[in-house]
């Protein structure tokens, strides 16, 4: 069993790297409108840095006469072209695939095998803006071939075999909890023995995350579909609220023991140094700090031969 | 095992590698302290494997969806951007780049182009009267016959640096182009190639039956070896890219394209270099009031620094460590 879907198809935007870890997981490319705030940001930027560039270099040199301010006009250019090729190159090699706007915007260049970009593929894709940019500065060539490709990848990033992602941050919220009363009873109820198969929590999951947002008459019409086989199977007397049971069944499956868990194979979550790993036997002396995970066997469920 | 427990149990250390992460996004690699980094580096492995067994475990979806992206920017902390060093900055220019020029069909290629059309529309503009207006514009033609009417030694000596920026904003920005738009099947490279072989080659030829000739010519001498290779290099390197996507040599054509665009950039950068050391020349030395022999002088030895760059260290030797 793998955390990924199987197949290389791609149905929405993300896109699947393997790690060095052997740890596959999903990142999800940016496309064009993605990354059209952070051009414009750093367009803006790059025209304020020209300015003020100009104004210190000519408030500078003017102290050394007429040749002073033509060698400070003779920096400023030197600037300017620095500032039109090198400056996405420079500040993605150093800044690990980032320029200002995509900081800002969170959006990183990584290369297509989900290696950090190294100072030659962000020289080269910044470069070719070049052709990327024609005709007129509007950017259709880039347009059109990030349409044709499942990367969104302009010209440059071809070239370099890059793409652009987004770096998403998400703090933990921890696991949706059920408080209503009626549902906690109902938890009662279910059989001690049930185990939710991984599509049925997945589906519970789901809906539990959603259903908040309908309104009750709404969660009865969608909670039933499911509810009624589940009570039919439980034994449950006819009548009972299906969006309670649903509730009931994923409090069941996420939050409440579960009993029926003996065949639990190695369990990684055990905490590196964290006071559950206390919980671990003291059989495992090749545990190291956050180093094998795997090392340690749960003991909770009684499983221990 | 309760999933609300497992998760209550791994929280911590999910947390503490978040902290990590918004640390390393602020700071500099150098200043990362050690012990950071292990720990970071210990975290983030038991992080990659709750997440390959999160399914086995039954993770709900937005909890799955957490690991993913945290994963995802533990990941790019741990491995990031190589930065320039100047010792490979150095072998790339000095050892990979000449190396690689002395066997490029290309190159030979953009040359022939570059000095076929540059001494045939000299030749036009010599002999063939309207040839040059009817190419560059009458208005360019009045413009440059004014620019060299006066003496080398009278031109204003004060606007120098500000000259010597324009020529490089102004001559590598055209190089620089010229490498992009290469990349159209090798057609766009050859066509600008043309152009600027053309433009040039049509002043020179329009301003040899001029009496305007001698001050042209002694303005252009010593900065032309470096400039006028800059233009073919850069058009070499842009051809590269863009015939590998028609001859991919056995590779996918996204293949073909990504080795050959490797190839291309650190001779589109050499390009670059000798445009900066052309419009330091030319700023500096080609409009100085100094016997034409210093100027000379000075064409003489950077072709021969250009001949010892192409032949001296582009001879086939063996690999070096």
């Amino acid at each position: 069993m793998g955390v990924m879907a199987p197949g290389n198809h791609q149905l929405d935007t993300s896109i699947e790297i393997v790690t060095p870890e052997n740890v596959s997981f999903r990142y999800h490319v940016a496309g064009p409108f993605r990354r059209l705030p952070a051009f414009i940001i750093d367009v803006i930027l790059q025209i304020l840095l020209l300015g003020l560039a100009g104004i210190a270099l000519l408030s500078v040199f003017s102290f050394f006469g007429v040749t002073g301010v033509f060698l400070g006009m003779g920096f400023w250019f030197i600037f300017w072209f620095i500032l039109s090729w090198f400056y996405g190159g420079l500040f993605e090699t150093y800044w690990n695939g980032q320029t200002p706007g995509k900081r800002l915007t969170r959006i990183r260049v990584i290369a297509t095998d989900g290696q950090p970009i190294n100072g030659l593929q962000a020289v080269l894709r910044n470069l070719l803006r070049a052709i990327d940019s024609q005709p007129f500065f509007l950017y259709q060539f880039g347009l059109f071939s990030a349409l044709m490709n499942n990367r969104f990848q302009r010209l440059g990033d071809l070239a370099a075999g890059t793409m652009v992602i987004v770096e998403e941050r998400e703090w933990f919220q921890g696991i949706l909890t059920i408080d209503e009363p009626e549902a906690l009873r109902l938890t009662q109820l279910i059989p001690a023995s049930f185990q939710a198969s991984p599509s049925l929590a997945r589906a519970l999951a789901a809906y539990v995350q959603r259903r908040l947002a309908f309104p009750i008459p709404r969660r009865v019409e969608v909670a039933r579909h499911l509810a009624e086989p589940l009570a039919r199977r439980f034994g449950l007397p006819e009548g009972i609220n299906p969006d309670h049971l649903l509730c009931a069944v994923y409090q069941h499956a996420f939050i409440t023991e579960k009993s029926a868990q003996a065949d639990t194979p190695v369990s990684p979550f055990q905490a590196t140094d964290s006071p559950v790993a206390t919980a671990s036997p003291p059989v495992n002396p090749q545990k190291e700090d956050g180093e094998s995970p795997f090392a340690a066997i749960p003991t909770s469920e009684g499983s221990q031969p | 095992m309760k999933v609300s427990d497992l998760l209550q149990s791994r929280r911590k250390d999910w947390s503490e590698l978040e902290m990590l992460c918004i640390q390393f996004e602020s700071k500099r690699t150098a200043s990362r302290e050690p012990e950071r980094l292990t720990r970071f580096a210990a975290l983030y492995r038991s992080l990659c494997a709750d997440l390959a067994l999160a399914e086995a475990y039954q993770l709900p979806p937005e909890v799955t969806r957490y690991l993913h992206r945290l994963v995802g920017r533990a990941h790019n902390q741990l491995y990031r951007s190589h930065e320039f060093t100047v010792s490979t900055w150095a072998r790339t220019l000095l050892y990979e780049v000449p190396q690689q020029l002395f066997h490029d069909g290309y190159l030979r290629l953009a040359f022939c182009i570059f000095w076929g059309a540059f001494l045939l529309s000299a030749m036009l503009a010599t002999s063939q009267p309207g040839f040059a207006e009817a190419v560059i514009g009458a208005e360019q033609i009045q413009m440059m016959e004014e620019m060299y009417d006066q003496p080398i030694s009278e031109m204003s000596q004060s606007e120098r640096g500000a000259m010597l920026g324009f020529y490089v904003f102004n001559n590598a920005g055209i190089g620089l182009r010229c490498f992009a738009f290469g990349l159209v099947f090798g057609v766009g490279g050859m066509l600008v190639t043309f152009y600027n072989a053309v433009s040039l080659g049509t002043v020179f030829g329009h301003m040899s039956t001029l009496k305007q000739w001698e001050n042209f010519s002694e303005f252009v001498t010593a900065h032309g070896p470096f400039e006028l290779t800059a233009v073919v290099l850069s058009a070499a390197a842009g051809m590269r890219m863009g015939f590998s996507l028609i001859n991919t040599g056995g590779l996918r054509r996204i293949a073909a394209l990504q080795r050959a665009a490797t190839q291309a950039t650190p001779v589109a950068c050499v390009g670059v270099l000798l445009f900066v050391m052309a419009a330091l020349i030319e700023a500096y030395v080609s409009p100085a009031p100094i016997p034409y022999g210093y100027k000379a002088g000075v064409a003489v030895l950077s072709a021969g620094l250009l001949m010892f760059y192409f032949v001296g260290l582009g001879m086939p030797q063996e690999e070096r460590p």
